[in-house]
């Protein structure tokens, strides 16, 4: 589903050269649920980056579904990653001033999806994490589990076939963690979606079918 | 799917609602300022057409006097003589002289005395030509004739300096009997419409003036081109002075078209100018929405990220940015359109109380709103275009990284 080709970033920060990726190659399959580990500065969220079309690289390919999109424009990629990848960040990354709901219909408003539609999904998405009685509420307003289960039904609102998790455990305490990471299982288990997630937890490579361990910006083939 | 959009925008606008108002008040203050002075304008404009057009084609006023100096003419007492006034009638072209001199005079109607200005006008050939060629009508009582000591009254004396005073009434001018045979309308300023009319011989014999008159009104006959008259008038006139003193003496001859451009001409002049300053404050409202719309690029740049991450492409951006800079552009013009009407005609009607010189009125044209309202939109829409695409071109993994 998504293959990465000897991949390179190099950032400089003036006149200094920073290699975060070395030349990476690894592929998931359709599917999978991925655990990417590594310490914080290993590049394992650049890595998340590359995988879920945020960025590009600075050398070699990614395929997704075979296609090449490493030389995608900004905008054909915002068209891939509204399509095809639900996100799901540490910091939940919901809109301050929108409730759950406005939240979470977002991503169908760029997908040109009818409103009534979108609002439909939405309350749909919510109530399968339970959250029925927050659709209101605006994120201030909610504890950091309720925040991420909102979160993660943003993420679904479209209906990708890929979830990428930025530690997504990384702000709620152990126990909602889990329920998190549970959520993301069934998934991948009753709903077939490829999952993707980055952590520094070791914890959670207990839920992958495949773990991939990057150290400064190379796989840690162990 | 647009009005999402939209919403989003007013979202934000809300958001950080006190300084969305305070970049809107920046436009409104430009708004304000276009919508009132320009319709304030147009209304002194159009009042002051108005009285020209009640005068007119053919006639032809002579003062004398140069026109750059003309206050000093009126104020010093420099009159047209019974010799000038003969070198008008020697124009070809030339079909009546009208002579109207004034003074400022006592008169008393039953116990009330006032000083009123009196002017004197040929009964028999003058009236007939301003009833038919400037609209003088009476709204009460009718018109005086000659040899019966009658006098017409501005359209205020009854109201102003005389109440209760109607047709038939008695007044004494100088001591002499006069009856008022009617009102005068209103000819459009409150001087005119306090003055008394007598007829030309009984103002000679009130004022013991023999001669001359501050101004002439001359009337042409019909199939003579004014402008040619003019000419001739005024070479009779610069003739006559010649001839008599060997001297240059100046006159300033005019047709009520040379009168009405020059008030265009002044008053485009006037609009322009307050024109140029409002556009100066809009711009700087403008630069406000700028400042607003950079700040809160600054401030939401992960928001924006956030955005880009859950697939919204450029132009959605843009399209927000711009719906919210638009906002502010449509709201403060509406303010500033609103505010601006209730100024002018607040102003119109304490100017309507307090008995200035002209009856100002505001005259608001459709256009005019539309302008204001479209203007501010265009300005709110050009201010945040940069900001817009500098959120727009925001790279989404930097701007989910930003804290």
């Amino acid at each position: 589903m998504i293959r990465l080709e000897n991949v390179w970033k190099i950032y400089h920060l003036g006149k200094i050269k920073l290699e975060v990726l070395k030349n990476v190659s690894l592929e998931i399959k359709k599917e999978d649920f991925v655990v990417i580990l590594g310490p914080s500065g290993s590049g394992k969220s650049t890595l998340l980056n590359m995988v879920s079309c945020l960025d590009v690289p600075t050398k070699g390919k990614i395929y997704l579904e075979n296609k090449d999109i490493s030389s995608l424009t900004e905008d054909e990629l915002a068209e891939v990653r509204g399509k095809k990848i639900g996100f799901v960040f540490q910091q939940f990354n919901l809109l301050p001033h929108l409730t759950a709901i406005e939240n979470v219909v977002l991503p169908t408003v760029f997908r040109e999806v009818d409103h009534e539609e979108g609002v439909k999904r939405a309350q749909k998405h919510l109530d399968s994490v339970g959250l029925s009685q927050r659709f209101n509420h605006k994120p201030a307003e909610l504890s950091g589990g309720e925040k991420q289960r909102v979160a993660i039904s943003r993420a679904l609102v479209n209906n990708p076939e890929i979830i990428v998790a930025d530690e997504p455990t990384g702000n709620v305490d152990s126990k909602t963690g889990r329920h998190i990471m549970n959520i993301l299982k069934k998934l991948n288990q009753e709903e077939k979606r490829t999952i993707i997630v980055v952590t520094h937890d070791s914890e959670l490579q207990e839920f992958a079918n495949k773990v991939i361990k990057i150290k400064d910006g190379e796989i840690d083939e162990k | 799917m647009k009005n999402e959009y939209f919403k989003i925008a007013l979202r934000n606008l809300k958001s950080r609602s006190l300084r969305s108002w305070l970049t809107i008040i920046g436009i409104v203050i430009g708004i304000f300022l276009v919508v009132s002075l320009l319709s304030l304008s147009e209304g002194l404009k159009e009042s002051v057409m108005r009285e020209l057009r009640m005068m007119g084609g053919d006639l032809i006023m002579v003062f004398p006097g140069k026109m750059s100096d003309m206050m000093t003419t009126m104020i010093g007492g420099v009159e047209l003589d019974n010799r000038d006034i003969e070198a008008i009638k020697r124009a070809p072209g030339v079909d009546f002289v009208l002579e109207m001199p004034w003074m400022g005079v006592s008169v008393r109607h039953f116990q009330k005395t006032e000083i009123a200005l009196i002017y004197g006008i040929s009964f028999s050939d003058g009236l007939p030509i301003l009833n038919e060629n400037m609209g003088w009508d009476v709204v009460s009582g009718e018109l005086p004739r000659p040899g019966r000591r009658e006098v017409l009254v501005g359209n205020l004396i009854p109201k102003d300096l005389f109440p209760e005073m109607v047709a038939g009434d008695r007044i004494s001018i100088k001591g002499r009997e006069f009856v008022v045979a009617g009102v005068l309308r209103s000819l459009g300023n409150r001087q005119d419409d306090l003055n008394i009319a007598l007829d030309l011989n009984d103002f000679r014999e009130v004022t013991g003036k023999r001669e001359g008159s501050p101004m002439a009104i001359v009337k042409i006959k019909p199939d003579h081109d004014s402008a040619i008259v003019m000419e001739d008038i005024e070479r009779e006139l610069e003739a006559s002075a010649i001839r008599r003193r060997g001297e240059d003496k100046a006159f300033t001859v005019m047709s009520s078209e040379t009168v009405t451009d020059m008030v265009e001409n002044i008053m485009g002049v006037i609009q322009l100018a307050v024109f140029a300053f409002a556009s100066i404050a809009i711009i700087v409202g403008g630069i406000g929405i700028m400042n607003t719309m950079y700040t809160s690029v600054k401030e939401r740049t992960k928001e924006i990220g956030i955005l880009k991450a859950v697939g919204a492409k450029r132009k959605h951006i843009t399209t927000i940015f711009l719906y919210e800079a638009g906002i502010i552009g449509f709201i403060g013009g509406l303010g500033g359109v609103v505010l601006g009407l209730i100024l002018a005609f607040s102003i119109q009607i304490i100017m309507a109380g307090s008995g200035t010189m002209f009856y100002l009125e505001a005259h608001v044209s459709p256009f005019l709103i539309i302008f204001g309202l479209a203007f501010s939109v265009l300005v709110g829409c050009f201010s945040g275009f940069f900001p817009a695409r500098q959120a727009a071109k925001l790279e989404p993994v930097d701007a989910l990284r930003y804290e």
